[in-house]
């Protein structure tokens, strides 16, 4: 009798719990997907995310900090200076080494170097994965007209320095002569 | 049931009326001219043609040979077809099921992602693995999907477009479709790999265990409707909206009918949580392991093609067949009736009833976890076929009494 019992209730069972199981089954497939659909749309990346780094090229003194920050020396930066200004040649990260530790962000005197949300790179070429962070090449057209008036401001000051000492001379003369 | 009468549909596929006049025993005449008088309406492809103008050197045998291509294109096409949205939907549901949304970038929801499929498939290098038996190996997917093609030229499509309306319809089916499990083997034992043989032998043994409590529960509705041919259960049904008359509610052991024989259809289409043969985590896909390219996908082919014939079957002896209020709608009798569209209708009416049955196929699929095989003979032997068999002892017993009862 046991064992007649016994068959019934796992016809039951398994009839139920096939039942509950559907059921669930039934809740999930009606529910909405969770999948963010990802080229179309993406998922919000929070503020503080180490993604691809960007330059504030405007700031930087090309101080090297950063570079030697660097554990795995994948910065490197190549600068003329004119006087304050800076001509730029060129400001690489190799993102075949980078690690994205965020490093080479904190010693910045300047503050200009940040790690954007930036995370797609995608590349054919091994080469092109070392990226330039710099904005333009060069110098920029502010820096150049600062630097040309610096260098107005210098020649007039050194004209009228010459101006002065010929004066001086001259006033030397003219009193030699008196005397 | 004599053998002479069992052999009959077989020839009916070809042409009737060719078969009628042969017939020489009394016996094999009346069951003949029986036949004749049902598949009177019999391919319809062939009486259009007949009604096309057509030249004298055509000899006339080339008309019904036409309509038979014609007839196989079609099943052909109902066939690729049908592969191409089962594995849409099935990708689509599985995916849902699990919070995903399954295929989304080729077409409108990833409409066309079973074409992409398809032409990968054709593209794909065509194996044969060394030490396999090449001849065996070749023919198994063309056994298979052959004998899924015969079954579905039974299938009407609509109350008068049909290929080969054989009186013995259901039997024609279950035999055919029971002859996947050679191919199947064939497969399992040409590929020379110990995955392909595991799957070939859980293929034999399930289809065994399951077949016969298959069949059992398939007496209950033809104890209740006592035909075998599907569009003659199919009128049988018509009843109140298209609802009233469906075999499901004639008799209370009919819904247990049911579920025993869905049970016994996800068996014998390898269907989860009876795939077995094609375990892909444990046997790395059973007797497929070998298969690549469209030889791969005849046997998917004939996966999709078997679920869908079951599922249409099951609607044709449970449910109503053609009959549903938009058939009813139409019908003779009905509140507009005309013949094209209700033709029309019933078509849309047996795609969609077989389409639900896919879908709940799909849906038990990704609930249940894959049995054991101990389990698996555990259920076809232990449980299924003993209640089935109870299932037609009631049955019968209460048509017996509602026949002594009501007269």
């Amino acid at each position: 009798m046991v064992t007649v019992s016994k068959y019934f209730e796992n016809v039951w069972k398994s009839m139920y719990s096939t039942c509950v199981g559907m059921r669930i089954t039934w809740r999930y497939l009606l529910q909405k997907p969770i999948t963010v659909q990802y080229p179309d749309e993406r998922m919000p990346i929070p503020n503080r995310y180490r993604g691809i780094h960007y330059l504030e090229q405007e700031k930087c003194i090309n101080c090297l900090a950063c570079a030697r920050a660097c554990p795995i020396d994948c910065i490197e930066m190549d600068a003329v200076r004119h006087g304050k200004e800076l001509e730029w040649i060129s400001f690489t990260l190799d993102y075949q080494k980078c690690m994205f530790c965020e490093l080479c962000v904190y010693p910045c005197p300047k503050d200009c170097i940040h790690m954007g949300t930036e995370f797609a790179f995608v590349s054919e070429d091994r080469s092109e994965f070392v990226h330039d962070l710099l904005s333009y090449k060069g110098m920029s057209r502010d820096a150049r007209t600062r630097m040309i008036e610096a260098d107005k401001k210098k020649a007039e000051k050194a004209a009228a320095k010459a101006a002065k000492a010929a004066e001086k001379a001259a006033e030397d003369a003219k009193g030699g002569d008196a005397n | 049931m004599s053998l002479s009468t069992l052999a009959l549909p077989l020839s009916l596929l070809t042409d009737p009326a060719l078969k009628l006049a042969e017939s020489e025993t009394p016996e094999v005449a009346e069951a003949a001219a029986e036949m004749g008088e049902l598949t009177s309406g019999t391919n319809l492809i062939n009486e259009l043609l007949m009604l096309a103008p057509i030249p004298d050197f055509v000899p006339g045998w080339a008309i019904p040979l036409t309509a038979i291509m014609i007839g196989v294109a079609i099943v052909m096409g109902v066939v690729s077809l049908n592969a191409m949205a089962g594995t849409w939907l099935e990708r689509k549901v599985s995916g849902h099921i699990q919070c995903r949304y399954g295929p989304m970038r080729a077409g409108w929801h990833g409409f066309l992602q079973p074409l992409a499929d398809g032409i990968k498939l054709m593209l794909k290098e065509d194996m044969i693995p060394i030490g396999s038996d090449r001849v065996l190996f070749v023919m198994a997917p063309a056994l298979v999907l052959a004998s899924v093609l015969g079954a579905l030229a039974v299938m009407p499509l609509s109350p008068d477009f049909f290929f080969a309306d054989a009186p013995m319809g259901l039997f024609l089916i279950l035999a055919l479709t029971s002859t996947t499990t050679i191919g199947v083997i064939m497969a399992g034992w040409a590929s020379n790999s110990k995955w392909s043989v595991y799957g070939a032998m859980r293929e034999a043994a399930q289809v065994v265990a399951y077949e016969v409590p298959l069949g059992i529960s398939l007496l209950v509705p033809l104890i209740v409707a006592g035909t075998f041919s599907l569009t003659e259960v199919s009128e049988m049904q018509s009843g109140m909206f298209g609802i009233g008359g469906w075999l499901i509610f004639k008799n209370p052991f009919m819904f247990p009918a049911l579920i025993l024989f869905f049970i016994a259809v996800l068996a014998e289409s390898k269907r989860a949580p009876f795939d077995l043969p094609e375990s892909e985590s444990e046997l790395v896909s059973g007797f497929l392991t070998e298969y690549s390219g469209i030889r791969w996908s005849f046997f998917f082919m004939e996966e999709y093609a078997a679920m869908f014939l079951y599922c249409v079957v099951t609607a044709f002896f449970f449910l109503g067949g053609f009959n549903s209020p938009l058939t009813w709608l139409f019908e003779d009798g009905g509140l507009l009736p005309n013949v094209i569209l209700w033709n029309v209708a019933a078509f849309f009416t047996i795609v969609v009833k077989g389409y639900i049955g896919l879908f709940v196929m799909m849906w038990v699929r990704w609930t249940l976890p894959r049995l054991r095989i101990d389990q698996v003979m555990t259920m076809g032997y232990k449980y299924l076929t003993p209640i089935s068999l109870v299932c037609v002892l009631g049955a019968g017993i209460w048509e017996w009494g509602k026949a002594a009862l009501l007269g």
